[in-house]
Order: C-alpha cells, then structure tokens, then sequence
C-alpha cells in the first residue's frame, strides 16, 4: 500500500515537472522544473533500492548538471521570454514533436506488446547487492572506496582542492592593463606554419624512402617505384615553396 | 517494501581497514604535507611570508629524498612493495623517477624564485601548485592500475594548465594556458574512454589483470593469438592520449604555443617533468598493462616514433625563437624516447634501462638549457635565438655552460647525451628485424639534421657580435646560478662516467604487483 502511494506521489512530481519544463515561458523555470523532475526520479530509485542510484541522480543531475544549465542560461542572457519565440534552427520545434511522438509510440507498443521484452522479467525481486551479509550497493561501493581505492580517492580529493585553489587565482581580477604581445610573434608564427608546411613534404619524401629500404629484394621495380614516389615528395615540396612566393 | 536499509544499520559490519606501509607512502605524505602548510602560510602571514615560500618548497622537495633514499636502501631486504592488492607499487623503477621527478622539480623552484618574485605573479599558490603537480607525478611513478594512474594524470596536469597561465596580463600566456588545457582535457577524455573500454572488456582494473585479460581469452582461457578489434581501439586510445603529454607528433601541436607563452620557469617544467610524467606512465602500461599486445603497441610505438623525430627536427631547423625550438627539439626527443617502446616486446629489460637512462640524463640537459635561456632572458627580455648572439662576449660562463647543453642535446661524446642516444640506438638494432633496422637509420640520420641546430645555437653564442654591442655582463641570482652549476655537473658526469647512470637505471622489469 506504502509503495503503491509513493508510486502515486513521486509519479504525479515527476509527470508536473516533466510538463513544467517544456511549458514555462521563462528558461530559468524550465531549469527549476527539471529539478523536480529528477528529485521526484531520486525517490522513485529509493523505493527500488537503488540508493546509491538515488544519491547520484540528486546530487549529480539535480546538484551539477541543472546548475551547470543555469550558468549557461543566465551567462547568455536568455532568461527572457521572448527569446523563446527564435527558433535557431528552421523547423527544430516540428522534428523535436516528431521524434517525442515517435518515442512514446515506441514505448507504449513496447509496453503493451509484450512487457517482459525486455528484461524477459516482469520486475526484479530481492534486494541488490549480497544477501548472505546483508550488504547493500551504498555499503559494497564505500567498501571499495576505502579498501582498494583509498589512494586513489584521498588523490581526488587533494586533485579538486588544488582545482578551487587554482581558480580562484586565475578568477581573481588582476590590477593593470594587459600586456602587449611582442612585435616579432606574428612573424615567428608564420614562420613556424611555412616549417610545417615544408617538414609535411620532407616526410613524404623520408616514407617514400623508407618504403623503399623494407623492399624485401631491392628489385629494380621497387627502386623504380620508390623514385617516382620522389619525384611526387618533391613536386609537393615546389608546390608548397611556390605557394608561399 | 522495506525502508530501513536506507537507515543507519544497527549492526556493525567489521570494516577491514586496508593494509597501508607508511614508509612506502611517506614521500607522497610529505610532499602532501608541505604543500598544504604552503597555502596555510599564505593565508596566515600574507605578504609577510613572501620571501619565504619559494626556500619552503625546496625544502619539502630535499626533505621528501630522505625517505625515497631509505625506501631504496631497504629495497635489497625486502623487494618491491606492494599495496592496496597491486594498485600502488615501490619498486626500483618507481624509486628512480620520483627521485628524477623531485631533483628536477628541485632545479625548476631554483630557477622560479627570482623569476617569480620579480615578475607580476603570484607567489605562495605558485610554489604549492607546483607541489602538487610534481606530487601528482611522484603517485604516476607508483601507480599500476587505471584508476591511479588517471587521477594520477589529473593530478600532475591540472596545475600545469593553471601554471602555464600564470603570466595573468600577458595575452599570450592566457593562450597558452588554454590552448594546453582545451587538448589536455581532449587527450584526457580519449585516454579515459580506452581506459574504460579496456574496464568493460577485462572487468579488471589492475594492470598485471587487465595484461592477463588481453593475452587469454576471458571465457575459455585459451591464449589469444591475436587481439580483439575493441581491445586494439582500447591500447590505442590509451597510448594517444598519453602521446598527447609527451607531445609526440602528430599530438604536439599544441606544445610550441603554450611552451613559448608561459613562463619560462613553468616551460622548463612543462618540458621535463612533465613530459617524463607522461613516459612514465607509457612505460609502466606498455610493460605491465599492454605487454601481452606488442602486436599491437609497436607498431603504433613505430609510426609516433618516427613521426615525432622527422616533424620535430624539420620543423626545429627554421625557428626564431629559442623557446619554439625547444619545443620542437623536445619532440624530437620524445621520439627517441619513444622508439624503444617499438621494440620493447621482443628486447624488454633493455628498453627499459634505455629509457630510463635517456629520461634521467634528458632531465638534467634540458632543464639546464632552459636555465641558460632564462639566465640570457634576463638582460635581454627576449627569447629570440639572435639575442643570443656574441653570448661568449659578456657572459662566458653562459656561454660554455650553453654549448654543452646543446651539444649534450645533440648527443656529441663524451657529454651526457652520447650515452643515452647511444643505448636507445643500440636497443633498437638489438632486436634486428626490418622495421627495427628503419628505425634505427632514422634515429642515426635524425640525430645529425638535430646537430645542426643545436650547433648553430652554439655558433651564435660563440662567433657573432652581441647586438648594438652591448656587453654589460649578466648578474645571475644565487639560485640560479646553483641551478645552472647542478645542470652541468649531472650533464658533464653522466657523460664522462656513464656507468653512474646505468647503475641506477639497469631495473629489471617492472613489478605488476
């Protein structure tokens, strides 16, 4: 019966927030809408005793990633209405329709069909993990984390310190204008492109040489292949030098 | 359903604490220990403390030797250590290049404090950045599993991209940052996703397991004679994503740029540590993790090798700028170091040795070069190679100490160079095939085009005029100057005595664990 009502419960959040985010007018609602979405997921994970799922699903998805979209809406300056109405790509709203339409077609038939197509069970029984010691997956993976891992694990987290620390140096508004860059770089970089261009030829040419040398017998035909392969090295090379004049 | 397994369990399940040998660990601990104490005291004391950040973390380097050296002393009695079931290794070989990691780490703290102090930079986040990312490479020496050795790879590179950007109001520097971070990450994402194919097809993540996975069949047992497709594009994917820190060709582009924006010290770095990183953990995937498919390593070994050595020296031969063609010479270099790696299933123990040998004598050429640029940069604030010119006439210790630094770099006897270009050729001959033989021919015809331009940075320095005959002599800082001394000394002995290198660096194959 709990199951049942919590079911009922996390399936209408789910549903709400599903609608919301591609019907509000406004981006940043959108954005707080998928937040529900995926809490009301969380607990769907947590009544399948999937709580390592859920506490990834809350953290990751709700925490990051719909922060990381809330960043990038509100860095663009698209948090209007308005700017809904601009469709970047002709036709994109008709194809989105289509291809969500063909989706839950696909899945109603698949569901109908045959629900066991798929898994070839109805639903998982038994708890996950090891039963004999009553393990669940939560307690197997900080197990690992702590056992086999541990190096690795106090590595990161000395690894995301150092990110924090970095950036906030980087972040941090420096006093002063910018520096000029000296006069002799472009010269220096168009140099280097002309080097490119002239060290591509000569590799060709060091190939065809080289090919030429794992010739098994050192026949005339080899030799005779290998010299018109040449030929073609150094006519890339006069091409490129008369492309540079 | 049952809710209670959400809820903290009454019943304690005994947690079997992992076994870990702190003296095996040490090293990393102090490292750890004083880059912490180094940010907390630039929190505490602010500008006071300035002054003394930079001795503080040549300390932590000098005082993280002790246990290294007690750690290699024990090593007769008790063998390799091993922990966390063969994730984390001390073995000979990961001694040795820790120890490289923190001497060289050492020189580049010698040649950043005047640089650092009298530039626009900040200095505390400097010093303790740089002992992370040199932590992060003292983890890669011992890590024999994925998982360590990538975040062991994020450890070391993360603070090199923020190290690269450090010169904050030059635009070039700001480039250079995020040219190597935009292809570090994109190197990064490539390594993982052939490190997570090499997961899904082995279900292990140590590197003896997964080496055991690729030689057999998982099912049947049977040996395999030849890999899987998905297995091929999991070594290949690794191996490019490592190419990409080493800056071999064709993933070096992004080293010119970012070598010629940062600042000097953080090239030198960049150039050294980082790139022995980076061959560190080639080394250690392709004798333990990948051995079983030479098949499949050497002859991607062959073409990185052979491609690194023709680009990086063509190209090196019409650079301006002292630093580019650092840059394109260290390509060149990985080259060489990579060219073993094309033999290394057929003659091991002695790829191995070369390479390590080639590593801890590349290490102390290199970083003096970079000492000599920086030492010239000074009076003259350029990196061009004319301002080089007529070096002899103002500043003849520079100018001796640079001619033997290219022309160790250039691998002309009896300088530290001859001795490690001589044992990569001779491990490649060794093996004798075809294919080893071209190598070898390229290695021999690519060091003489290398010689010209190490020898006309020497020509320069030695028969031109200084420019607008300039001969104010350069006044080279304490630290700097026993950076330069320490450069050559290691240069001049690894040459003249050979055999103190070899002694070092003839490991046995490395320990899987």
């Amino acid at each position: 019966m709990v199951e049942i009502i919590v079911f009922a419960v996390c399936a209408a959040i789910v549903l709400v927030g599903a609608v919301g985010v591609i019907a509000a007018r406004n981006p940043v609602h959108s954005a707080l809408f998928l937040i529900q979405t995926l809490f009301g997921m969380a607990v769907l994970f947590i009544s399948l005793e999937a709580h390592f799922l859920a506490a990834v699903q809350v953290v990751v998805y709700a925490g990051a990633i719909v922060i990381l979209f809330l960043f990038v809406i509100m860095l663009l300056g698209v948090d209007q209405a308005e700017d809904l109405n601009i469709e970047p790509i002709v036709g994109q709203r008709f194809i989105a329709f289509i291809v969500g339409a063909a989706t839950f077609v696909l899945m109603v038939a698949t569901l109908a069909g045959s629900s066991d197509a798929i898994t070839g069970q109805r639903q998982a029984t038994g708890p996950l993990g090891d039963e004999l010691t009553d393990n669940n997956n939560v307690r197997e993976l900080a197990e690992a984390l702590f056992t086999d891992y541990v190096f690795a694990f106090e590595a990161t987290a000395i690894l995301l310190t150092i990110a924090v620390v970095g950036a906030v140096v980087l972040a941090k508004r420096t006093s002063g204008e910018m520096l000029p860059v000296p006069q002799n770089t472009l010269e220096i970089r168009e140099a280097d492109y002309q080097a490119r261009v002239d060290a591509r030829a000569a590799e060709l040419e060091a190939n065809a040489a080289a090919a030429a040398e794992a010739g098994e017998d050192g026949s005339a035909e080899a030799s005779s292949a290998a010299a018109s392969d040449d030929d073609t090295a150094d006519d890339e090379m006069a091409d490129a030098e008369g492309g540079d004049a | 359903m049952d809710f209670s397994a959400a809820l903290p369990v009454a019943d304690v399940v005994a947690f079997n604490r992992p076994a870990i040998d702190w003296h095996a660990a040490s090293p990393e601990l102090i490292l750890l220990g004083f880059g912490a104490l180094l940010t907390l005291v630039d929190v505490i004391f602010l500008d006071r403390a300035k002054q003394y950040t930079a001795a503080l973390a040549g300390i932590g380097l000098l005082v993280t030797m002790v246990p290294i050296l007690t750690l290699a002393n024990d090593m007769s009695e008790t063998g390799p250590r091993v922990m966390f079931d063969g994730a984390y290794v001390i073995d000979e070989f990961s001694l040795i290049m820790k120890a490289i990691f923190i001497l060289s780490g050492y020189v580049v703290i010698l040649l950043s404090t005047n640089y650092i102090a009298e530039g626009d930079y900040w200095e505390s986040e400097y010093y303790g950045l740089m002992l992370s990312a040199i932590l992060g490479m003292v983890v890669m020496a011992s890590s024999r599993d994925l998982i360590s050795i990538f975040v062991a790879f994020e450890l070391l590179s993360i603070p090199s991209y923020m190290l690269a950007t450090w010169k904050k109001r030059s635009l070039e520097s700001n480039e250079a940052g995020l040219k190597y971070y935009l292809m570090g990450v994109f190197a990064s994402a490539i390594m993982l996703y052939g490190m997570s194919l090499l997961f899904g097809a082995s279900g292990e993540t140590i590197l003896t397991k997964v080496n055991a996975s690729l030689s057999s069949d998982p099912l049947t047992g049977e040996s395999l004679s030849s890999s899987t497709p998905v297995l091929t594009l999991a070594v290949i994917f690794v191996i490019v994503g490592f190419a990409f820190k080493v800056s071999a060709a064709p993933f070096h582009n992004w080293a010119p740029d970012t070598y010629s924006g940062a600042p000097i010290p953080v090239t030198a770095f960049l150039a050294v540590a980082s790139k022995i990183a980076g061959f560190v953990a080639l080394v250690q995937l392709v004798f333990v993790g990948f051995y079983a498919r030479a098949d499949v390593f050497q002859p991607l070994m062959w073409i990185l090798a052979a491609a690194s050595m023709i680009i990086g020296n063509l190209i090196a031969l019409r650079q301006t700028d002292i630093v580019r063609l650092m840059a394109y010479s260290g390509v060149a270099q990985a080259g060489f170091i990579l060219a073993p790696l094309a033999v290394a299933g057929d003659v091991g123990d002695q790829a191995l040795a070369s390479i390590v040998s080639y590593l801890a004598i590349y290490a102390a050429m290199n970083l003096g070069a970079f000492a000599v640029i920086l030492a010239a940069a000074r009076k003259t604030g350029s990196t061009s190679i004319e301002s080089m010119n007529g070096l002899f006439s103002y500043a003849p210790g520079l100018a001796v100490a640079m001619t033997i630094f290219m022309f160790a770099l250039a691998g002309i006897p009896p300088l530290g160079g001859w001795f490690a270009k001589f044992q990569i050729f001779f491990a490649v001959v060794e093996q004798g095939g075809t294919w080893a033989i071209i190598l070898g021919v390229l290695l021999a015809v690519n060091s003489v085009i290398a010689l010209y331009y190490y020898a006309s940075v020497a020509r320069r320095i030695w028969a031109d005029q200084a420019p607008d005959g300039d001969l104010t002599p350069i006044r080279i800082p304490p630290s700097l100057g026993a950076a330069l001394v320490l450069t050559v000394v290691a240069t001049l002995v690894f040459g003249f005595l050979p055999g103190a290198v070899s002694q070092f660096t003839d490991v046995g194959l490395i320990a899987g664990g």
